[in-house]
């Protein structure tokens, strides 16, 4: 199994997934279904979409995408209909649930420590220079004379 | 005799390695000069052996010795003589290899352009450049071996995968190590001053110019893969959030905020904690995506040497390198003394806001890499992380940066004005303006986020533009002046203003492709003409029996042509190639420099009609001609005669004070290094699992505990019962699925019996397969089941979440499904769960 899915990750052929027999006539059900699809894992190919991948089963899900989109679902209900049957694993956007607060909350909590531990760092150090001893003053004529 | 004279070269720069790292650090410590001055010495010997060894494995290649290995996995006779040489970094062995070759080529750079550094510095630097080189050496004789010899040798080789078998990947990879590899000489600076606890101005001068080098190179390469990308995979895209590609953005964003931080280092003497930090998290970015893309860890399509033996090497490696430095910055960075000082207007402060932003971009390309993966070891199920939330959260990141990056240059050293920074960049601000309101005009207020996007891009151009028409004077002197005064410029000053114009092409790309990319997939014969953005494109003919030097191609001839004139002759071809017997297809694009026409040739169906992908990418070539400018822009930096890499000579001869050698540990400090180690903890379990046989692939199913999903399916065998949810009331059953065309299935076919011994009710799903292929599978191997139907749609496999067969499904009396197995049932699995549940259940 594991060196059957390993084959079958490294089988990379020229992407060419959407096929034209696949392609739905009405064009703006056609652009919801490749929206949808692009958001869609393909679970044997792990970090392709479905939009993106020539798998069987990726081509199966991108028709059971178009069948739900003609019968009338909406764009929710029809991701709905996929992770009923697999999963939140195969949402490409993570859902927001305990789970994964850990991606939508971690970018702000280390923009919120960084921004945190920069303004400890402004505080502590004061504001006020002290006068230049000579040293710093030859030093600062040096480096002014390359000032950019 | 060649493959053994190379594998000697690197048992030697393995020993030389040894006294490279040891005895010139031992000799800066104790202040022996002779044994410091053995470092350079010891840099050139290394370089000239790993590079005899690089050629030896070239000439291995190029001859076609086929009773090397490596040479039989990944060459081919037939094969151009460009990839018979590209081929030998296209494989695993040959990549490491090039790697340890452009760490030696740096070192040995430091070992000629370091004369005017002090004497202990050099010695240590190169120390450490010689401890990782040692790594690496020792990873490719006891992982990796590039020169292992077959016996009996084969008459041919495997040949390469012809997606490599492209100018685009013979040199993305070199510049990308060059990249990646460069970041080793910020690192090596870094701990030379963490030893000798003292960074100061002429250290970031040394450091500026090597972080250049490695940030134009990393930043090439980046294009490179993207354009590769681009034009090979035939997808129409360029970027894709794949691990691979994240691993080398993480190093990029992490250096980037080297090269500014360093400027702060260099013309203020502060921020040094912080720099070294950015030094060492650079190169430790730069090693774990060595590790992630070569262990198997993560999967991705690019992994090209999936092996948990060799991810515990990199693993080890990574710990010590990086994990040893983050100990070491622990103990020594808060003894080094700042003394500029800067109010939070100013140009320093504006650097600080850029690497607040771009490291938080790197930890967050890390976070959603990583994520699954720690998600995983904590048992908090499988976290999905895909191009959808990076596309999201990434851009929010850098937005603000990107909002005051023309601002910074504005501002003075130490206290700047903000309201006259902000005045002088109105004329920015206003083209910024007009051009959002603009687009939004054109499109009729269709397009907000590219009308922004758009108007930053030009708030970027203009704004960069600004402080550079001030120092030369445009518009305000004469010409002739202006032009006077920009050649007195100091040459960073055009090198930041290019690539920070650079910057702003490559959004203007982005937005672009990703608002107005448009395409349209169907089928034509040749005679056939369809539209895209305004273009006609005429389907001429077709030459189903091309040949190239290894492959076989069905060649097509389109016509563009816009307003009756023919634009341009375009020729995508699909190829096969002869060894490996793989397709490829080979993308027609023709730019006119704006926006790409870009056309796929598909597979051909009965009627002589081709599958045809077209696209109209606009403002794609600006990515990459952006990507070009920036790269423009570090290397006109680099010509700065402050930065040419000798130039410290006389910087370094500055008095500095000398710093007392303390230990301060404190928590601030010692927290990278703590969560450092936990890392290193998670990916250590993992890859034990890994090696025990878990894919990292499985999923779980959502269904457990759930009615099993309601279905009709019909008999295999017509006039025998076909099957229903509501047969499933009353027995305890096992749903598998199966086909003949799965090779497991065969394996698991044995423990099927098993089960239906058991008392329990089998039945058989044959998953999109012909009913007379499953008749003859069941025919020859024996048929288990109670009841075989049929699923040849695989309607009802994607109803049970069935991604590969075989699976099967345990459900009880009530009809719930109480236990899947995904992949083949093993005797293991029968005793410790399905036979034990199945009695409860009955």
């Amino acid at each position: 199994m594991k060196s059957a899915l390993l084959a079958l990750l490294l089988l990379l052929t020229p992407a060419f997934a959407v096929q034209p027999d696949e392609v739905l006539k009405d064009p703006t059900l056609e652009a919801r279904a490749r929206n949808i699809g692009k958001e869609l894992r393909c679970l044997i190919c792990q970090n392709q979409s479905i939009d993106d991948s020539d798998a069987p089963l990726a081509r199966d899900l991108r028709l059971v995408v178009r069948r739900r989109l003609v019968l009338g679902d909406s764009d929710a209900a029809v991701k709905q209909y996929i992770v009923a049957r697999y999963g939140t694993y195969v949402l490409l956007k993570p859902p927001f649930e305990p789970a994964t607060y850990i991606l939508w909350f971690g970018p702000l909590l280390l923009l919120g420590a960084g921004g945190i531990a920069v303004l400890a760092w402004y505080r502590r150090r004061p504001l006020e220079t002290s006068p230049l001893t000579d040293d710093e003053r030859a030093r600062l004529q040096s480096l002014e004379e390359g000032d950019t | 005799m060649i493959a053994e004279l190379g594998l000697y070269a690197l048992i030697l720069a393995l020993l030389v390695a040894a006294v490279q790292s040891t005895v010139p650090l031992i000799g800066a410590a104790r202040g022996e000069a002779s044994w410091m001055n053995l470092a350079p010495a010891a840099a050139g010997a290394q370089f000239a052996l790993v590079a005899l060894s690089f050629a030896a494995l070239i000439w291995l290649h190029v001859t076609s010795d086929f009773s090397v290995l490596n040479v039989v996995l990944h060459s081919h006779t037939d094969k151009p003589l460009l990839y018979k040489i590209t081929g030998v970094w296209g494989n695993h062995e040959g990549s490491m290899l090039l790697w340890t070759l452009i760490l030696a080529l740096y070192g040995l750079a430091v070992a000629l352009f370091g004369k005017g550094l002090p004497p202990s510095l050099r010695a240590r630097v190169l120390s450490v450049q010689g401890m990782i080189t040692f790594g690496f050496l020792l990873f490719i004789l006891m992982t990796s071996n590039p020169f292992a010899r077959i016996d009996p040798a084969p008459v041919n080789g495997n040949g390469l995968n012809p997606l490599l078998q492209d100018p685009g990947l013979a040199f993305h990879p070199p510049f990308l190590y060059l990249g990646y590899v460069g970041f080793s000489m910020a690192f090596s600076f870094a701990i030379a001053a963490l030893i000798e606890g003292k960074v100061d101005a002429a250290w970031a001068r040394w450091v500026r110019p090597w972080t250049l080098v490695a940030w134009c190179a990393l930043t090439l390469g980046i294009a490179m893969g993207s354009w590769w990308s681009y034009y090979t995979l035939g997808w129409g895209g360029w970027w894709a959030w794949d691990p691979v590609e994240n691993a080398s953005l993480m190093p990029w964003l992490a250096g980037t905020a080297l090269l500014h931080s360093a400027i702060v280092v260099e013309k203020r003497d502060t921020l040094k904690g912080w720099t070294v930090f950015l030094a060492i998290l650079a190169f430790s970015l730069s090693l774990l995506g060595t590790f992630l893309v070569r262990s198997g860890v993560l999967t991705s399509v690019h992994a090209f040497a999936n092996d948990p033996a060799r991810g515990r090497f990199i693993l080890v490696l990574l710990g010590i390198v990086t994990g040893g430095s983050l100990v070491l910055f622990a103990a020594r960075a808060g003894s080094l003394k700042a003394s500029g000082i800067f109010s939070p207007i100013s140009r320093e402060s504006s650097l600080v806001f850029n690497n607040l932003f771009l490291s938080c971009a790197a930890g967050t390309v890390l976070l959603g890499t990583l994520a699954p993966l720690i998600a995983d070891a904590l048992h908090l199920g499988k976290l999905s992380v895909g191009a959808p939330w990076f596309n999201l959260v990434v851009p929010l990141l850098l937005a603000p940066m990107l909002l005051l990056m023309p601002i910074g240059p504005l501002l003075a050293w130490k206290r700047g004005d903000l309201r006259e920074a902000l005045r002088r960049a109105r004329f920015a601000g206003v083209v910024a303006i007009v051009t959002i309101l603009a687009t939004l005009a054109i499109t009729h207020a269709a397009a907000i986020l590219p009308a922004l996007g758009l108007g930053l891009s030009a708030w970027l151009l203009f704004g960069s533009l600004t402080e550079w028409t001030r120092r030369i004077g445009l518009f305000k002197k004469p010409l002739a002046e202006a032009f006077h005064s920009a050649r007195h410029l100091p040459r960073s000053v055009h090198g930041m203003t290019l690539a920070h114009i650079g910057v702003a092409i490559v959004l203007i790309g982005i937005t672009g492709s990703l608002a107005w990319q448009s395409e349209s997939l169907l089928v034509m014969r040749p005679g056939d003409s369809a539209t895209i953005a305004g273009t006609t494109l005429r389907f001429i003919s077709v030459d189903e029996n091309a040949r190239g030097p290894n492959y076989s191609a069905t060649r097509a001839l389109f016509l563009a042509e816009k307003g009756g004139r023919t634009v341009a002759v375009m020729r995508p071809e699909r190829r096969l190639y002869d060894n490996p017997p793989e397709p490829k297809a080979n993308v027609a694009i023709h730019t006119n420099l704006v926006s790409d026409l870009y056309v796929v040739l598909g597979e051909a169906d009965a009627q002589g009609g081709y599958v045809v992908h077209l696209f109209h990418n606009p403002l794609v070539p600006w990515i990459f001609f952006g990507a070009l400018v920036m790269v423009f822009g570090g290397l006109v930096s680099l010509s700065d005669r402050r930065y040419r890499i000798d130039a410290p000579r006389q910087a370094a001869r500055l008095p500095t004070p000398a710093e007392p050698r303390a230990v301060t540990v404190s928590l601030r400090y010692a927290l990278p290094a703590v969560a450092f180690l936990a890392l290193i903890g998670v990916f250590f379990w993992r890859l034990n699992q890994t090696g025990e046989g878990d894919t990292p692939n499985l999923v779980p199913s959502v269904l457990i505990g759930k009615p099993a999903p309601s279905f009709d399916r019909p008999p295999l065998y017509p006039g025998k019962p076909g099957f229903k949810t509501s047969d499933l009331k009353g027995h305890v059953t096992l749903v598998n699925f199966f086909a003949s065309w799965c090779v497991p299935c065969r394996v698991e076919h044995p423990m099927l019996g098993l089960v239906a011994k058991s008392g329990i009710t089998v039945v058989g799903i044959a998953y999109k397969d012909k009913p007379e292929a499953a008749q003859s599978l069941l025919a020859e191997l024996g048929n288990p089941y109670a009841r075989v139907v049929t699923d040849a749609g695989g309607r009802t496999g994607i109803d049970f979440g069935v991604y590969g067969v075989p699976e099967s499904y345990l459900i009880d009396k009530n009809g719930i499904i109480r236990f899947k197995a995904t992949g083949p049932l093993t005797e293991d699995m029968l005793k410790t769960s399905i036979l034990p549940l199945s009695e409860k259940l009955k």
